[in-house]
């Protein structure tokens, strides 16, 4: 079996995977209590699609999409540290 | 000869990723309160998101047809993994510091609270 029909047959079997794990996340967000539920669901969430957007990106042998993967991790921790200090001082440090 | 090595493993780390993704997915609903879903999230971001790109860097550098491009999504996605390594234990524990010291997540099944007995963060 050449290297092309594996890679691909194994991406498209586990993005299903990635799929469920990401509706599941959002169902904590939506559920999710207290703000600091919401945020952490929505950090896993992230950095659960910078790997769909790799695993895509070899499926679709485009190169763009990783990259926009590594901005989306800065991304997602920046929004942790932003409500970390409004829920801290009230204040978003502008 | 490598190029097989490389794409088997990564595929493997791939599947366990996913596996774990799921799992982090299913424990962040059924936990009970927000500090015991901070190891759901761990669960699910590190086992969840570090091997996979790890296994997908493996694949990309394995993976012929895809030219040149190899190493440069092999390559990024190494950097997304050592972000992600770094930054996700230090964002959800700002996130769980705030928390705790705002209040608004509340101990819900308390058995004790050693931060609230030292006096809370300072």
């Amino acid at each position: 079996m050449n290297i092309e029909a594996l890679v691909t047959t194994v991406i498209s079997y586990t993005i299903p995977i990635f799929v469920i794990a990401l509706i599941l996340y959002f169902i904590r967000v939506l559920k999710g209590p207290t703000l600091p539920d919401r945020v952490l669901a929505i950090d896993a969430l992230t950095f659960d699609l910078v790997v769909f957007l790799a695993a895509l990106g070899i499926y679709f042998k485009s190169p763009i999409l990783p990259i926009t993967g590594v901005v989306l991790a800065l991304w997602a921790y920046a929004l942790d540290i932003f409500i970390a200090k409004y829920l801290e001082r009230k204040e978003m440090g502008e | 000869m490598y190029d097989y090595l490389l794409v088997i493993i990564g595929s493997v780390l791939l599947v366990i990723g996913a596996v774990c993704d799921v799992l982090g997915a299913l424990g962040m609903n059924r936990f009970p309160n927000f500090f015991v879903r901070l190891h759901a999230a761990t669960v699910g971001v590190i086992g969840g998101a570090f091997y996979p790109l790890i296994g997908t860097a493996l694949i990309a550098f394995g993976s012929e047809f895809l030219g040149t491009y190899r190493w440069f999504m092999g390559g990024c996605s190494l950097v997304s993994a050592f972000l992600i390594l770094i930054l996700a234990p230090a964002g959800s524990h700002a996130l769980a510091r705030a928390a705790h010291k705002s209040k608004t997540a509340i101990v819900q099944p308390k058995v004790v609270d050693h931060l609230e007995e030292d006096g809370g963060v300072k």
